[in-house]
């Protein structure tokens, strides 16, 4: 007889465990449980039974992988926590005894991250655990870094403690200071959340949102001891990977930081890089504005070094190819770099390779000095500047320490980025207004000569694009060109607001729209006056034509068939009915073009609903899983291409309006 | 004016102690009544109390009641007297006779000023100060009242307004109302305020009610709470030296041993430990507050976590979490126009629960970025993120990135699939109530139907004319109605009741030979028939079926014949040669399928026992082989070998009808569970395709016979469905079968639609009897 086996005991039962018996597992409370959790990156599962995994008749919500708790009793800040409970309560004791110094001296001992944000026990290993290589951290670095920039520009309160705050923002200073030096910021994106970056390193894709600089307002139920525990391990996380990427170009970290400037409000300018080795490089003296240029470039230096291994290895190798190295080196230098592929013969496709080094566009605006108004947000600019190689921003002295210049005349300004209207007034006592470049003394709506004047939106524009757009588009007071996600990547059928609406309508959307223009345009040979009401008409007919759509494709085919016939016969009658009465045919006043439209139209639709029987016939002959399948997929893609064509519409839509009005 | 009230008092209670002795007589008595009153309802308190202490009468109480005072008074003034004290407690009776009446008189002792105590001896000769009572005065709170001058008690004031008098002191007389100060002494009255003025009159008095100072402090201290006499505190704080209670008996009489007095050497010794290592550095007193900051604020060590990183394999069971999706066009702070929502959009979107919206922001254009707002929901999408991280749990999906359109299998296009009928050509109306079956002849020309008007009609196929009828029962309705196959003559079988007829119809297309060969393969059998019989069955039993004529009348009609078997036929299907017919009378238990032969008029009942209720039996069109349909299975019989070839089980809960392909390999089945099976007979005993197209009972499933890949089926839900179902001729490759069209036309009456249906023997058009008493020929 086979052993007998009991229920419970092996399989899903055995593999799950709930939270409450797992916080009864480790001897926790539930917010120590919480942290750990956190920490250690262990979330709930979801088992393919629930009955079978629950021996309790109430329904449990949320399940752990047992391995994974069994896991935790061996962590180390387990202890931590046990230990800080004892402490807890020997100061509540102590307290309960009346004994103030003796609460005192355990409160001395007490590590509290919540007030100081620095606990005593350290995360390290949970990071090292968590994330066993390097590239496994920057995968993770999206939620660290929104996290932490987010934490950066809120206020402290008693459950965000200041330090914290100052600690999350020099973390984050530190690691915009390396995209600045590395170029590996990529795109950005002001969208209505906040400003979207995304940077590239070591290839992997990093997004993160800032933002915007504004007190935050603090909705509802959210609770800042979960998010400071996130937090806490984020800083840590930060910090190393901070550590990593800074020793990777060959720089100390911690950076220097002067506290002065930092309260003087230079931010990015409060730190300066030095290399590892020898001393700064050259990227430090454009972030600190005016410190001397001390050691090479680690980037020059670390292609001469590669340079010079090359050479090295060339030396081994080319034992047989005696005849000479310099004559090797001349015509076939093995190099790192990409070759770029070139079609020989015509006819071939051409493969997409990454930009070439002629025009890098992480180099984008070296050869300029920015200028930026102080109603330009200066972070974000100095940044995403700094980042695409400029070297001299300045600012005015509002906006904190740290400008290259805070003199708006300075003649070495290039770009001057600037976000107010034009004053109207000042244009009319000016008269010649902005045409006046010359003019020396500098109003509220005047400009420098020989200067560019660009809104923000430029900078964002030229970045995501990688080249250096007109920026005509962009003058002060201009009607901005849209500003698109970067991160959105054409799909074919999707909707791109970027392709002319030509290129994207389908067939029949093009027929209607045209019907539609005939329709009008027909209206108004008619009368003039009526101008006003043929947009209303127009709209009606939209309308009305969409319902109609509906039902045809509700109606079968006979229906159609017999329309025509009816159509033909009323057609007759209305001939004989003239005949009789001695008149002309009066022919209904239809272009032939509109015609040929509405035919078209008939036979699109009469395809449209063969192919839907078509389609009927095929899904009856799936089994009943794979129909199930297939519906579901074809309401998404329906739902999509819905989507798609309202966007059509719209910008139909308004693309008419425009041209009406021009 | 305050001075003279207090003179006032103390006269008062100075002549209280005299008038003591007026009053003395009469007070013995009040206090005894009072005591006996108090000992009486202490004894009734003892008895009620002890159980022990027996009253023995009631009226003997009161006698003993003066005798038994005196010793009674010992307990009653220990425990319920207070005011006697504990002295008497101690003393004798005698002295305690003494001492109740003298307290009285030993009042005037104390008043005089002498000591308020007697030295008397005790037991033991010595000394002993007895005290005296003290008196505690308590109607002493009494004297506010009694100092009242005025005897009005507490009536408005008002009621004395149109008097002199403002009331009547104890005496009786009038207290004239105090003249109220004329203008100069009210003048004056404000000029020298007296000290103590409140400006209050006195309700009582009149005058003006001045306070004196003690009287003034009394009042702020009540003002502030305070208590009100300021020399006495009822509460003072407790000063516990040792104990609250002073032992009277020590609990040790041993001295208090000398260390208490010394020093301690240990406290001394650990001390001194403290002093060295303070001195010698090792301990630090006090440590300065910037030091300790700056320990707070000492950075983190980093250092290169990942120096010796070794990449591990993936834990398979481990889930990343899913990164957010990048911004698209429409969250930017400058969208393309078409981005921005409608107003429609706009109230659409605002109604709607924030956890129902689809996206949690509304697309919104700023003409310039420092006109873009801070977003609000900042901190809260964060915090919902980091509750995702933690709290959800992760389930991998896999998501089938291919297209829908893969999926679908490839079919033929209808136009391929052609010829199949499309529309209804003709209705053939005149049955009176349902028509039950319809079929069309061998040669294609005439549509035979039955119905419940019990009426047999044939009609000319194509013009939906009818050509003959006949009644075949006024009763019952005429279940079925089928051809002799053979193309050699005319001949129409139907089933009313119990009854099966054959007849010969007239019709266009019949010539008189063909009439008349068709009537003698009906009559030859009459011979065979009473041969048969006479050897044939055993003598007794009853025959399964009687061959006969159905008389004149039915016979001039061309009914030629009559056969009766023993339950109501529902099915009757011919062999393909036409000698042999089966029929299938589902109620008929043993009988239930009977085998007609017609050239012997004979009939046959081939199953002793069957498993399950008969629906329907065919013969196979090419081989000898009988299938019969039970409820849930189709059994094929060898009719050779007669024996069980195979039970096919279409899986269907209740078969209605089942149709064998021409090629004789295939086979379809209809059932009332609304399904329609075809099976591969050499594959399998399970169906190949299972096809629920309907969504009512399929009643009838027919091939067409006449080289066309084609089948259809009937069903309740008054629909045809016609299907292309080729069948290769290779073994090896499955017989392909395509939908390919609906016939819609017949009304659906009482639940029931289409009836039967059948295919023309060479054409692809089909006829179908509708329960709204329609046939339709669809071509």
């Amino acid at each position: 007889m086979p052993k007998i086996k009991k229920k419970g005991q092996a399989g899903a039962a055995k593999n799950y465990i709930t939270r409450t018996q797992a916080v009864k597992k480790l001897q926790l409370s539930l917010p120590d449980f919480r942290k750990l959790c956190i920490w250690k990156g262990i979330y709930p599962r979801e088992p393919r039974n629930k009955k079978k995994v629950s021996k309790s008749a109430t329904a449990s919500t949320t399940f752990y992988y047992t391995k994974d708790i069994q896991y935790l009793l061996h962590e180390p800040l387990l202890q931590k926590f046990r230990d800080q409970k004892v402490l807890e309560k020997k100061i509540s004791r102590a307290l309960g005894r009346g004994d103030v110094s003796d609460a005192a001296r355990f409160e001395r001992h007490a590590a509290r991250p919540e007030a100081t944000g620095k606990p005593r026990y350290t995360l390290n290993h949970v990071i090292r655990e968590r994330y066993p290589t390097f590239n496994d951290a920057l995968r993770d670095l999206d939620d660290c870094l929104s996290m932490l920039f987010l934490f950066a520009n809120l206020p402290s309160t008693s459950a965000v403690p200041a330090k914290m705050i100052a600690r999350c923002e020099r973390l984050c200073l530190e690691f915009q200071h390396y995209l600045i030096v590395s170029h590996s910021l990529r795109k950005s994106f002001l969208s209505i959340k906040g400003i979207y970056y995304q940077a590239n390193i070591q290839g992997e894709d990093i997004l993160w949102l800032v933002p915007y600089k504004f007190n935050q307002r603090i909705v509802g139920d959210v609770d800042f001891r979960i998010m400071g525990t996130f937090v806490e391990f984020y800083m840590t996380l930060l910090g190393f990977v901070n550590y990593r990427l800074y020793s990777s170009i060959g720089l100390k970290y911690p950076p220097k930081f002067d506290q002065l400037k930092d309260e003087n409000g230079a931010e990015l300018g409060a730190f300066s890089l030095e290399g590892v080795n020898m001393a700064t490089q050259g990227e430090t003296k454009a972030v600190t504005n005016g410190e001397e240029q001390q050691g090479p470039d680690p980037k020059v230096q670390a292609e001469v070094d590669k340079i010079i291994k090359q050479l090295k290895e060339d030396e081994s190798k080319s034992d047989e190819t005696a005849e000479g190295d310099a004559e090797a080196d001349d015509e076939e230098k093995p190099t790192d770099s990409i070759d770029k592929f070139e079609p020989v013969a015509p006819g071939g496709d051409v493969l997409p390779q990454p930009a070439y080094s002629s025009n890098d566009p992480s180099q984008l605006f070296a050869n300029f000095t920015f200028y930026l108004s102080r109603e330009t947000p200066r972070q974000p600019l100095e940044f995403i500047l700094r980042a695409f190689g400029c070297k001299r921003i300045g600012w005015d002295s509002v906006l904190g320490e740290g400008a290259f210049t805070n003199d708006e005349s300075d003649p070495s300004i290039t770009h001057h980025i600037i976000d107010r209207p034009v004053v109207q007034a000042a244009t009319n006592e000016d008269g010649d207004g902005e045409d006046n470049q010359t003019a020396q003394k500098v109003g509220p709506n005047q400009r420098y000569p020989g200067r560019i004047y660009v809104q923000p939106q430029w900078v964002w524009d030229c970045v995501n694009d990688e080249e250096l757009k007109s920026p005509e588009l962009y003058a002060p007071g201009a009607a901005l060109p849209p500003h698109l996600s970067p991160f959105v990547k054409a799909a074919p059928g999707q909707y791109d607001p970027t392709l002319p609406l030509e290129a994207q309508q389908t067939e029949a959307e093009a027929i209607e729209a045209d019907l539609e223009d005939a329709e009008k345009d027909g209206a108004e040979e008619g009368s003039d006056v009526e101008n006003d009401m043929d947009v209303d008409e127009a709209e009606d007919d939209e309308e009305e034509e969409e319902g109609d759509e509906e039902d045809a494709e509700e109606a079968e085919e006979e229906d159609a068939e017999e329309d025509e016939e009816e159509s033909k016969t009323l057609q007759r009658q209305l001939e004989l009915e003239a005949e009789l009465q001695g008149k002309k045919v009066q022919n209904k006043k239809v272009d032939p073009k509109t015609k040929a439209k509405l035919e078209q139209r008939k036979t699109l639709e009469k395809k449209a609903r063969e192919e839907a029987e078509d389609l009927e016939r095929a899904k009856g002959m799936l089994s009943k899983k794979k129909r199930k399948l297939f519906e579901q997929m074809q309401y998404t893609n329906n739902k999509k291409s819905a989507q798609d064509e309202k966007l059509r519409a719209k910008r139909r839509k308004l693309e008419k309006e425009k041209a009406q009005k021009a | 004016m305050g001075p003279k009230a207090i003179e006032k008092k103390r006269k008062v209670q100075d002549p209280e102690p005299e008038s003591d002795d007026e009053i003395a007589p009469d007070f013995d008595g009040a206090l005894s009544q009072s005591e006996d009153e108090f000992d009486s309802d202490f004894d009734d308190n003892e008895h009620e109390q002890d159980g022990e202490q027996e009253s023995g009468s009631e009226a003997s109480d009161d006698e003993d009641e003066e005798g038994s005072l005196l010793s009674d008074d010992i307990p009653s003034d220990a425990e319920g007297d207070k005011a006697m004290g504990k002295l008497v407690l101690e003393d004798e009776e005698e002295e305690l006779k003494i001492e109740i009446p003298g307290v009285d008189p030993k009042r005037p002792e104390k008043d005089d000023g002498e000591k308020n105590y007697r030295i008397e001896k005790d037991a033991n000769g010595n000394e002993r100060y007895v005290y005296d009572e003290i008196d505690p005065v308590y109607d002493s709170d009494d004297s506010d009242a009694q100092e009242a001058p005025n005897t009005i008690g507490n009536i408005p004031m008002s009621f004395y307004d149109s008097y002199p008098h403002i009331g009547y002191d104890i005496n009786g007389k009038k207290i004239m109302r105090p003249a109220t100060g004329d203008a100069l002494d009210a003048l004056l009255d404000s000029i020298e305020v007296p000290k103590g003025w409140t400006g209050l009159t006195d309700i009582h008095t009149g005058n003006p009610l001045n306070l004196n100072d003690d009287e003034l402090e009394l009042v702020r201290r009540v003002q502030m709470g305070m208590i009100p006499n300021e020399l006495e505190n009822p509460y003072p704080e407790t000063v516990e030296y040792f104990t609250g209670i002073e032992e009277k008996m020590p609990l040790s009489a041993a001295p208090e041993p000398k260390r208490r007095f010394l020093p301690s050497k240990n406290e001394a010794k650990k001390i001194m430990k403290l002093v060295r290592a303070i001195r010698e550095g090792r301990i630090l007193p006090y440590k300065p507050p910037e030091e300790r900051e700056k320990e707070e604020e000492e950075e983190e060590q980093y250092f290169d976590i990942w120096q010796d990183e070794v990449p591990q394999e993936v834990n398979p069971l481990h889930i990343p979490a899913p990164k957010l999706p990048p911004p698209g066009f429409d969250m930017s702070y400058n969208p393309p126009a078409e981005y921005l929502p409608t107003k429609e959009e706009r109230e659409e979107w605002e109604k709607l629960d924030p956890e129902e919206r689809e996206k949690e922001y509304l697309p919104q254009k700023y003409d310039s970025l420092r006109k873009v707002p801070g977003y609000g929901e900042v901190v809260k999408e964060r915090f919902e993120r980091c509750m995702d991280l933690y709290l959800a749990p992760r389930v991998r999906k896999n998501r089938l990135n291919i297209d829908p359109n893969s999926l679908l299998p490839k079919l033929p296009s209808p136009s391929e699939l052609k010829p199949f009928p499309t529309v209804a050509q003709t209705v053939f109306r005149g049955h009176d109530g349902r028509v039950r079956s319809v079929a069309i002849d061998p040669t294609g020309v005439a549509v035979a139907s039955g119905g419940d008007d019990g009426t047999v009609r044939v009609w000319e196929l194509l013009t939906g004319r009818q050509v003959w009828s006949v009644k075949l029962s006024s009763e019952e309705a005429v279940n079925t109605v089928r051809w002799r196959p053979a193309k050699d003559s005319f001949i129409l079988s139907a089933a009313v009741g119990e009854d099966i007829y054959l007849m010969v119809p007239t019709h266009a297309s019949v010539t008189p030979a063909l009439d008349q060969a068709s009537r003698d393969i009906l009559s030859a059998g009459f011979g065979y028939a009473t041969n048969g019989q006479q050897h044939g069955a055993a003598p007794g039993k009853e025959p399964p079926a009687k061959w006969a004529r159905p008389g004149a009348k039915l016979e001039d009609e061309g009914v030629l014949i009559r056969i009766t078997v023993r339950s109501t036929v529902k099915v009757i299907n011919w062999h393909r040669k036409g000698d042999h017919f089966a029929t299938v009378s589902p109620s008929g238990q043993r009988s239930s399928v009977a085998i007609h032969t017609l050239s012997k008029h004979l009939t046959q009942i081939p199953f002793r026992k069957l498993s399950g209720l008969a629906q329907t039996a065919s013969f196979h069109p090419l081989r000898p082989l009988f299938f019969v349909a039970t409820q849930r299975t189709i059994r094929c019989y060898d009719l050779q070998k007669l024996e069980l070839v195979k039970v096919v089980q279409p899986g269907a809960k209740w078969i209605s009808s089942f149709d064998i392909h021409p090629g004789g390999d295939n086979l379809i089945v209809g059932s009332y569970d609304k399904r329609l099976l075809w099976h591969d007979l050499d594959l399998s005993i399970r169906p190949y395709k299972t096809m629920r197209f309907h969504s009512e009972a399929v009643r009838q499933v027919k091939y067409h016979k006449g080289g066309l890949p084609l089948f259809a089926d009937a069903s309740d839900d008054g629909t045809l469905q016609i299907f292309h179902g080729k069948v290769p001729n290779d073994q090896l490759e499955n017989p392909t079968i395509v939908p390919v069209k609906v016939l819609k036309g017949h009304k659906v009456v009482n639940k029931l639609g289409v009836l039967d249906m059948d295919w023309h023997p060479r054409e692809p058009w089909c006829v179908s009897a509708g329960a709204d008493g329609t046939i339709r020929l669809w071509m």
